[in-house]
């Protein structure tokens, strides 16, 4: 199989409503993310082949999506899995196509993540020392948030490299600047300062309310085809010029060595299969469940060096105008919730300049890049262009 | 040390087939680790074979019950994220660098400390607390100098 660079296009994005309290089901937040997916990107529901989603368990399967949209697809796939999922899902329906497969596949993730089963507040104990790679040495000591997991990896780092806490400040304060910019932003008309956010206790630290993402009741959907299909698509396609779809921690006990992450193996082969360099990279969509995992991937992706990566973002360059214009849409800090896919929404968005003559666009960007974090121990990211 | 059979909420640390033999020595209020016998790497937490080269050759190396580590990372929560926590708020949990065994950070609680004295590289040592009849749950406590 040759390169897929260019090959490949997201030809379709849409959301459901999104809320602290749906009063309705995933399935039903599915549908409505699906439904406008199929109507951006101007296609029937017969042209959709393939359904795919990832969950925790707190999702509806895709058959059920299929079924309640009237159609019976070729293939249907749902996988456990958290922040990287997007891009691996991406990655599996580039090459179920290019394999012949299928045409054109649709990847949703819905979940009632507010109403329904929260992601940050801990779960079954006896369940979680089973779930996690020798969970039996975390969880008995009170360890059961993702808060808790990467703060150890935070505060080392923090330790190491001369990150602040007003530095994770800037991260939030960036995104929450573009979240007032978007009127469906879940904390749109709630704008932060400086002085607000060092105030705010820790919930457990390094992270306070404001360095971790919100939970809501949402649903996305995105649409991926072949170069050659999106040209009959309303939309503009948005090509897939390179990904490291998955990548992964040497030890699945990822405690056993927070000194590096998964995404410090993602950028070598990622920029090798986009033939890009950070430096050109237009707008980016960087995974932030929390403020300093921006701070870490920043390093880790070469969009700043180890030790300048406060600087970089206490200088405004996440914001748009700066250098990198990150989580343009608010990010899951202050848009919304789904596990990553709201933040491929918007990058899409973005680069079809879908928001021209208004203070969201960045001007004339052309290409942007989206990471997935599905914690130290996975992370997966694409490069994409307009 | 007081049993606090019927009064301990918080979870109780799992054995299974892979790593029983650190929670049993930890029960004697010992610390055991596992190591590869042909590369000699330690395998923290332990596992059905070597994390390092796959090896199946795995032994256990028993250290005692005098461990000296410093304090590698740390978080402190104010909230509880599981049953037993809520009044024993802030919770320290602290990834600790064994002196001896540079290579194999151990989570736990420090117990006795002050947050205000928390810090990287502050030096503690392992103890042990009884927390069923016959469990004992690996711990951490400010060295004494």
């Amino acid at each position: 199989m040759g390169t897929i660079k260019d090959r490949y296009a997201i030809v379709g994005v849409g959301e459901s409503e999104r809320s602290r309290k749906s009063g309705t089901t995933p399935l039903h937040l599915a549908l409505d993310a699906a439904n406008a997916a199929i109507k951006d990107a101007g296609l029937k529901v017969t042209d959709i082949d393939g359904f795919m989603n990832y969950n925790e368990g707190d999702s509806c399967t895709s058959h059920q999506l299929a079924t309640y949209l009237g159609v019976r697809p070729k293939y249907v796939k749902d996988i456990q899995g958290g922040g990287a999922s997007t891009e691996m899902l991406i990655a599996d329906a580039v090459a179920l196509i290019e394999a012949g497969q299928l045409n054109t596949v649709l990847i949703y993730r819905s979940m009632n993540g507010s109403s329904g089963t929260r992601v940050g507040r801990g779960y079954d104990p006896d369940m979680l020392q089973g779930a996690l790679a020798g969970g039996s040495f975390v969880i008995p000591y009170g360890s059961a948030s993702p808060s808790q997991w990467f703060g150890m990896y935070a505060t080392r780092h923090m330790h190491e490299t001369g990150i602040t806490k007003e530095h994770l400040g800037h991260v939030c304060l960036s995104f929450y600047e573009h979240a007032q910019r978007n009127p469906k932003a879940f904390l749109h008309g709630k704008p932060l300062t400086m002085e607000n956010y060092l105030a705010t206790p820790d919930i457990s630290s390094p992270f306070n309310i404001h360095d971790s993402c919100l939970e809501l009741d949402e649903g996305n959907a995105i649409i991926v085809t072949s170069a050659e299909k999106a040209k009959d698509c309303k939309s503009k396609p948005v090509y897939i010029m390179g990904m490291a779809a998955r990548q992964c921690h040497p030890h699945a006990h990822y405690w056993n060595d927070i000194d590096q992450v998964a995404s410090d193996y993602v950028a070598e082969e990622l920029y090798e299969n986009a033939g890009v360099t950070p430096d050109d990279i237009d707008v980016a969509s960087i995974y932030d469940c929390f403020s300093w995992v921006v701070m870490r991937q920043l390093e880790a992706y070469g969009f700043a060096k180890r030790g300048e990566v406060g600087d970089f973002v206490a200088e405004g360059n996440l914001k748009i105008g700066g250098k990198l214009p990150t989580n343009t849409a608010g990010g899951m800090l202050s848009e919304g919730y789904t596990h990553g896919m709201n933040n491929t929404i918007e990058i899409v968005r973005q680069l079809r300049h879908d928001y021209e003559g208004t203070d969201r666009q960045v001007e004339e960007c052309k290409i942007g890049i989206c990471t997935g974090w599905a914690g130290p121990d996975i992370a997966g990211a694409m490069i994409l262009r307009n | 040390m007081t049993q606090a059979k019927t009064a301990y909420q918080k979870p109780i640390p799992l054995k299974d087939l892979d790593n029983a033999p650190y929670w049993d020595a930890a029960d004697q209020h010992q610390l055991a680790l596992q190591k590869c016998d042909d590369c000699m790497a330690y395998s923290q937490p332990p596992g059905p074979t070597c994390a390092k080269c796959g090896s199946e050759n795995v032994i256990w190396q028993q250290l005692g019950d005098d461990i000296k580590a410093t304090v590698y990372s740390y978080v402190v929560s104010y909230r509880p994220f599981l049953p037993g926590f809520q009044d024993e708020l802030p919770t320290i949990i602290a990834l600790a660098q064994l002196d001896k065994v540079p290579e194999v950070k151990i989570m736990g609680n420090i117990l006795n400390c002050e947050e205000k004295d928390l810090k990287i590289g502050m030096p503690i040592q392992m103890t042990w607390v009884d927390i069923t009849e016959d469990r004992a749950l690996p711990q951490w406590i400010p060295a004494m100098n």
